[in-house]
């Protein structure tokens, strides 16, 4: 498709309007004005138009796809589903995923015995979720994640199961998201 | 430094003897958005001498590439330039994909469009907002950050993240554009223009700012070509090169939409031709809708295992794709051995990936052409001779963004 | 083999040690003490005209002789506007030229192209690669006090740096 070069058009010549610092001043301060308004006639009839919200207390809510913490899911014996296959290690970038695999009795044969996610370098990339063939671990909705020191950011085992319901829509997510051809 | 220095003393005005000033600025200043370092040498209030000193930021994003799979690599590419992380992500993937000799569907191609182009708005909305704050004006900042924001909250919608998008993959995209996308993101649009049109209200014909941009930063076309400059500085200057137009990648040749040019090559002509820029980019969006919705349910990904890992619901099931996924998570993909260079336009210019395979599943070489690198280089050349004033406007129109200038 | 690298091949000469076009760029290999010849070629001549100097960048084939290996990507831009049209003679070109371990050097360019400058200070700081002719050899990413060229093959990505000390 042919495309045309547009020149931009400079203000170069500026009137007497432009000129005068003033009239400019009030042209800004009417929009500023229009948008004061707007915001205040919107906050009086309960119907906030502000894009700010009131942080800790108010929370929006994030979109399907969010992308908090990677975390491992539960079974209902509250074991992980995790067999420890290895693979969400090798898929992660940052090398931020420590698994030490053991045998158990039960019918997956394996579990992991450690599961520890150094959070401090974890990018919250998804790689891992995508790469588990078990849908054992996956990204939280959970981005809060300050602490008073960097041993805290270690995430272990415990730290990290989450039971199916308290992941359903990101498990949801993934189901109908990964169903692709 | 490529200018003379000049050590004797300058007559000031009125008799009064100067001596020269070097004064540091950065490499963490209030006024520059990027962690830079200037070490200016003033003449009163005139800059004689100007070095730039960056690479406060360099996170060793070529070598981290080298170590990992080719898989892998590409959240760090969002990382480059945080502000259109998915225009970093096409152009590392379309690399891989060159060397691979891979198409991607239809839709898959008017998909990155799409996001590249939401991408590009985001950027050019930093740029001309956090002008406009670094000049002291906070209003028009907010302005262009609420539409900033809307375009975010469109790419949370589309990958799961604000900024780091991680969105583009080899062989097609992370995911599918999910539904009611389209309309969702023609509201936003609508909101954005209107924010627009007050933003241009307030800043593109008021004096106090044009006196700042006006006749500041003057890079000659003959510079800009010399200095390797490209993007909107570029075009600034009056030389319509645009990777989309001259050679269209994707699907840039059916779509319809027109370079801005400037005429004198300074800062006013910068901000307005990313001004106009943003317009068309809004253009490109809303080409790309009514396909998105006709092509709804088509894939977006190629159907080829050994590149795109199968789908969850195969792994979960199936013996052979789940040792598919098992190679392809631990070998990676096989890419063969040669060497690509794709470059595509991002905000601020040619972003190049050249890529240097050995036949194995991790790159031997990754190598970005930042245009950030690029572009901030002659900043001297730009500001010699100016006022020490002018750093903060023409730097903002450079637009360096530290990922993606240090890597 | 492209139109373009048979020109460049009639034009050069000897010069050029090989060429190849893999999946569609145009490549030229060249020896490293006439890369400055050949590049003031590239930009002068009238049917090249490469006036812009894209990317510079070096790769490091530990093993092989010569070790390295300098890459410079050549664009064309028209300087004059030409109405509509889109600006650009629409062709790039690689070259590439090889450098030894030892002397690891090659002539610097920014005579031909300035935006060569911090480039090949980049190349110098990551591959150690000096180049002839500029007059402002430093490191530009990493720091002075940094000991060795981390993108070399034998730089391991664990490397801990004197400043910073061991991992604790
Ligand atoms: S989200 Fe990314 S960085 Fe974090 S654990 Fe998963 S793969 Fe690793
Ligand atoms: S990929 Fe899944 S199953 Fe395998 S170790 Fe990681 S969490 Fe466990």
């Amino acid at each position: 498709m042919p495309g045309k070069v547009v020149r931009v058009r400079r203000h170069s010549n500026f009137g007497w309007k432009e000129r005068l610092y003033l009239p400019m001043i009030f042209v800004g301060l009417g929009v500023t004005a229009r948008h004061f308004f707007e915001n205040f006639w919107g906050y009086m009839i309960g119907k906030v138009k502000t894009f700010v919200v009131q942080y800790p207390e108010e929370r929006l809510d994030y979109a399907d796809a969010f992308r908090g913490h990677p975390v491992l899911v539960a079974l209902e014996s509250g074991a992980p589903k995790c067999v420890a296959c290895g693979l969400c290690e090798f898929a992660c970038p940052t090398d931020c995923i420590t698994i030490l695999p053991d045998e158990t009795r039960s019918a997956i044969e394996r579990i992991p015995k450690v599961f520890d996610i150094d959070m401090s370098r974890c990018m919250f990339c998804g790689l891992c979720e995508e790469a588990c063939p078990e849908e054992a671990i996956v990204m939280s909705r959970d981005v809060e994640l300050a602490t008073y020191d960097r041993e805290a950011m270690l995430f272990h085992k415990e730290d990290l199961l989450r039971t199916e319901e308290q992941l359903g829509r990101r498990i949801g997510f993934i189901r109908e998201e990964y169903n692709r051809a | 430094m490529a200018e003379p220095v000049k050590k004797a003393r300058t007559e000031g005005k009125g008799g009064l003897h100067t001596d020269i000033q070097k004064l540091n600025m950065g490499p963490s200043h209030p006024a520059t958005h990027g962690t830079v370092k200037f070490t200016v040498e003033l003449d009163g209030e005139t800059i004689q001498a100007m070095d730039v000193a960056v690479g406060y930021l360099h996170r060793g994003f070529e070598k981290e590439c080298e170590s990992g799979t080719y898989y892998q690599a590409i959240p760090y590419t969002d990382r480059l330039n945080y502000n259109s992380a998915i225009l970093a992500n096409l152009g590392y993937c379309m690399a891989v994909e060159k060397l691979l000799e891979i198409e991607i569907p239809d839709r898959g191609e008017w998909a990155r469009v799409l996001a590249g182009e939401l991408s590009r708005v985001g950027d050019h909305l930093t740029r001309l907002g956090a002008a406009c704050l670094e000049l002291a004006a906070m209003t028009p900042f907010l302005y262009g950050i609420e539409a900033r924001e809307l375009i975010w909250d469109l790419q949370e919608m589309l990958c799961g993240a604000r900024v780091t998008s991680n969105y583009v993959r080899i062989g097609g995209l992370q995911r599918n554009i999910p539904d009611g996308f389209e309309d969702r993101c023609e509201e936003s649009l609508k909101r954005v223009d209107e924010l627009l049109v007050d933003f241009d209200k307030i800043v593109t014909a008021n004096r106090i700012f044009v006196d700042r941009f006006r006749g500041t930063g003057v890079l000659s076309r003959e510079d800009c070509v010399a200095y390797s400059v490209t993007g909107p500085l570029l075009r600034a200057a009056g030389i319509p090169y645009d990777l989309r137009k001259a050679e269209p990648y994707s699907k840039y040749d059916e779509i319809d939409f027109d370079i801005p040019v400037g005429t004198t090559g300074d800062n006013y002509d910068r901000f307005l031709v990313v001004q106009e820029e943003l317009m068309q980019s809004i253009r490109i969006i809303r080409q790309c809708l009514p396909v998105l919705r006709k092509t709804k349910g088509q894939p977006v990904d190629i159907q080829d295992p050994h590149i795109r890992w199968p789908g969850k619901n195969r792994v979960y099931g199936r013996m052979e794709e789940l040792i598919q996924q098992f190679k392809g998570v631990t070998e990676g993909i096989k890419v063969p051995a040669g060497e690509a260079y794709v470059a595509v336009e991002s905000a601020n210019g040619e972003l190049g990936f050249y890529i240097v395979s050995d036949g194995s599943g991790k790159p031997y070489k990754v190598r970005c052409r930042p245009p950030s690198f690029v572009n901030t280089q002659p900043l001297s050349r730009m500001l010699v001779g100016g006022l020490l004033a002018d750093i903060i406007p023409t730097f903002d129109m450079v637009n360096m963004i530290g990922g993606e200038c240090d890597r | 083999m492209s139109d373009l690298l048979q020109a460049i091949e009639e034009k050069l000469g000897d010069a050029v040690e090989d060429s190849h076009a893999y999946r569609g760029d145009d490549t030229i290999l060249v020896s490293h003490d006439r890369v400055l010849e050949v590049m003031q070629t590239l930009k002068d001549d009238s049917s090249f005209r490469f006036n812009m100097l894209i990317d510079l960048t070096a790769v490091d084939y530990l093993g092989r002789d010569p070790r390295f290996e300098v890459v410079y990507h050549l664009g064309s831009v028209e300087v004059e506007a030409r109405g509509s049209e889109p600006s650009s003679l629409r062709h790039r070109l690689r070259v590439k030229s090889g450098v030894a371990e030892v002397p690891c050097e090659i002539d610097s360019v920014t005579s031909i192209w300035p935006a060569a400058n911090w480039m090949e200070r980049e190349v110098f700081d990551f591959y150690g690669i000096r180049f002839k002719g500029h007059d402002d050899m430093r490191r530009i990413l990493l720091y002075e006090e940094f000991q060795g060229h981390p993108l070399r093959k034998d730089y391991p990505k664990e490397r801990r740096q004197p400043l910073i000390g061991p991992r604790n």
